[in-house]
């Protein structure tokens, strides 16, 4: 194997097993050569456009391949992995860094996978990265945000690996010479809106692939775990497992129109929530899924300009992204606080920290001279592209003039949500007498760094759209982006969505306070109902079932005197019956699916 | 604890505010001189070609968003130790 020949993902995986080993200053040399080199070997592969066959029980696994959309998320993740660490410096829990290597590698494996086997392996390595990063938070719920979070992410793991089963399936009956291959599943996109037995493999997986990235009804994981790590390794989880997501359902289901309702109740759902809440950490996650919900309307969209405005912006996101929890974790390393009613004023003792807080809110909406104007602008450019296409050919396009719309008024809302808000309140406010000194050097060097490339973004957008998808549609569009037209439409919206900020601020009153979500019924109702109506049920009948026992006469119930066979058969505890119940379900589900789904197939 | 701004600091803010509306005054103004593309010119729409149409979108936007939020929140809001009380 040449070095051109190797998965980056192992790279990061080596750094996982030596960084631990090694001390003081070589311990960072390690950290920061390594994703240098991944990202070395990654455009090595790129250029090369590479791809590794590997014997894997019986299979042969495709570590290594180039989709059209990995130049531009591996570049950025490995921009990303020096960012963080070099954030990450000052970090005391030493699992945190080879948490984030496996996490980080994981990812980066994801890119490169050219087979539906290796890309869920590295995809289940990444869920286990991130867990262990959500528990050195040792914030107040870390530990059962981690779970939560792990268990969200096994469930998805499981749907997606029951949908690459079925779909591989389907292609070995159907004679498919590569069947194991991650490739665009081309039959979603005329197939999405007739639900069938055929779809059922790809549907699973398109789910399982949502819900790592927050879409609903599981889009609260996100505020719920990414606030519980520490203020580095929040920055760490900001960016990788939602990308990833964007990037598979890139691959696999770009034009597939149902992503774009999910993209639009996200891009809805961070706003309004966002508005609501106090933690500044648990704001920015909602506002996280306001933007992904935005990536996955281009997806859904599926034109090339969509695709490549959806590949930019998750290459902006993820630096402006990591960029307001550097901001935000400097403020909590700072103060110890994340709620925003205990702050106010630190503009004073701040100030490094609250420019690149404004910065990096100013790019999260789209404001103009920022990279999100030239990332974001080219997903409208698309629907409005389209609704035209669509147009000329006499088909029914209303939905993407409301898409545009529900587009455009979500990005006002993120304006107040992520900018203003969290600026007024952090820095402006009242006085809340805290005088935090500004954070140590590397943390600053890390904001202002990542600051700077969204800035460079922003006014030089060319070095971008020259590694998406699609460049030459991204290429024309670069002529169009700075129009007047365009600069003064962005302006005017996102500045008077300000006002209204100002105008309603008596409503915006923090308050120590959350908002419930869905995830109300797996968090509180069904333990509440499980402890308040089920135990009760279970016990009454245990009872029940032993007075029955006691009414026998002696000779049936001494468990001495009876035979074996006649014992093994009395009603056990409901702690026996519930699993064995579960148990036979499973199995009834596992023979249905056998026995009906897959001849239908074939 | 309350904490007063100091007169300098009070003078600073001042200004702060009047730049903000100043900016919110050149924006419609220089709007106004600007021939806004309509988006779905085939269907025959072209309310986006209104004068101010984009200020006036944005501030309806987020008053609406706020509006949402603060009524959804009559039904929905917890104190934050709601789940931690378990």
């Amino acid at each position: 194997m040449q070095m051109t020949d190797f998965p980056p993902a192992l790279i990061l995986f080596a750094g996982a097993l030596l960084i631990p080993a090694a001390r003081g200053k070589l311990r960072w040399a390690l950290a920061f050569a390594l994703p240098v080199i991944a990202l070395a070997d990654a455009w090595q592969i790129i250029v090369d456009g590479t791809d590794v066959y590997v014997p894997f029980l019986g299979m042969t696994l495709n570590p290594v391949h180039v989709h059209s959309a990995t130049p531009a998320f591996a570049t950025v993740f490995a921009i990303m992995v020096l960012g963080g660490l070099l954030y990450a410096l000052n970090q005391k829990r030493h699992y945190e860094l080879p948490a984030a290597s496996v996490y980080a590698g994981g990812a980066l494996g994801v890119l490169f996978a050219g087979d539906l086997v290796s890309m869920f392996i590295f995809w289940e390595l990444m869920t286990l990265g991130s867990t262990v990063i959500i528990w050195a938070g040792r914030r107040a719920d870390s530990q059962g945000a981690g779970m939560r979070y792990f268990g969200m992410h096994a469930a998805g793991g499981v749907l997606l690996l029951m949908g690459i089963i079925i779909v591989i399936s389907q292609r070995v009956h159907s004679g498919d010479a590569d069947p194991l291959a991650f490739r665009h599943f081309d039959s979603m996109v005329t197939l999405w809106s007739t639900l069938s037995w055929d779809s059922i493999g790809m549907w699973l997986i398109l789910i399982g692939m949502l819900v790592n990235a927050g879409a609903p009804p599981f889009s609260s994981w996100i505020p719920d775990a990414y606030p519980q790590g520490s203020p580095s390794g929040t920055v760490f989880l900001s960016a990788f497992t939602t990308k990833t997501a964007v990037f598979t359902l890139m691959t696999a289901f770009a034009g597939v129109e149902v992503v774009i309702y999910f993209g639009l109740y996200m891009a809805v759902y961070g706003v309004v929530y966002g508005i609501l809440e106090n933690d500044i950490r648990r704001l920015l996650s909602y506002s996280l899924v306001n933007q992904v919900g935005f990536m996955l309307v281009g997806i859904g969209i599926g034109t090339h300009l969509a695709i490549d405005g959806a590949a930019g912006h998750a290459f902006a996101h993820i630096i402006y992204k990591a960029l307001l929890f550097m901001a935000t974790g400097s403020v909590l390393w700072a103060t110890g606080r994340t709620k925003m009613n205990q702050l106010g004023g630190l503009y004073r003792t701040m100030p490094v920290t609250m420019w690149c807080l404004i910065i990096g809110g100013l790019s999260i909406s789209g404001f103009p001279l920022t990279s999100g104007f030239t990332s974001k602008s080219m997903v409208l450019e698309a629907i409005t592209n389209e609704s035209a296409r669509m147009a000329d050919l006499g088909q029914s396009h209303t939905y993407l003039i409301v898409t545009w719309i529900i587009f455009e008024a979500a990005t006002a809302g993120v304006f107040i949500d992520a900018f203003i808000k969290l600026t007024w309140f952090v820095f402006f406010q009242k006085d809340s007498g805290l005088r935090p000194p500004e954070v140590p050097w590397n943390m600053k060097a890390a904001m202002i760094g990542f600051a700077g490339i969204c800035i460079f973004l922003g006014i030089f957008p060319g070095p971008l759209y020259a590694i998406l998808p699609y460049k030459a549609e991204a290429a024309e569009f670069a002529n169009v982006v700075y129009s007047v037209d365009h600069v003064m439409l962005m302006l005017g919206m996102l500045l008077f969505a300000g006002l209204s900020f100002f105008v309603l601020l008596p409503l915006m009153k923090r308050s120590e306070s959350i908002t419930l979500d869905i995830d109300w019924i797996w968090r509180r109702f069904i333990p509440k109902f499980w402890h308040d109506v089920v135990t009760p049920l279970l016990e009454g009948l245990d009872r029940a079932q032993k007075a029955v026992l006691e009414f026998l006469p002696s000779s049936f119930t001494d468990d001495g005197s009876m035979p074996a066979s006649v014992r093994r058969r009395l009603p056990g505890s409901w702690a026996v019956s519930v699993p064995v119940l579960l148990i036979t379900l499973m199995l009834l589900a596992y023979l249905v699916v056998y026995f009906w789904l897959l001849p239908a197939t074939s | 604890m309350k904490y007063e701004m100091s007169p300098e600091e009070k003078r600073l803010a001042a200004l702060a505010w009047a730049a903000g509306l100043l900016l919110l005054g050149i924006v419609i103004l220089v709007d106004l001189g600007v021939h806004h593309h309509p988006h779905f010119e085939r269907d025959g729409l072209t309310f986006d070609t209104l004068p101010e149409f984009y200020p006036l979108f944005g501030f309806g936007a987020a008053f609406v968003f706020i509006i949402v939020a603060k009524t959804l929140a009559i039904a929905l809001k917890r104190k934050d130790t709601f789940y931690a009380d378990d």
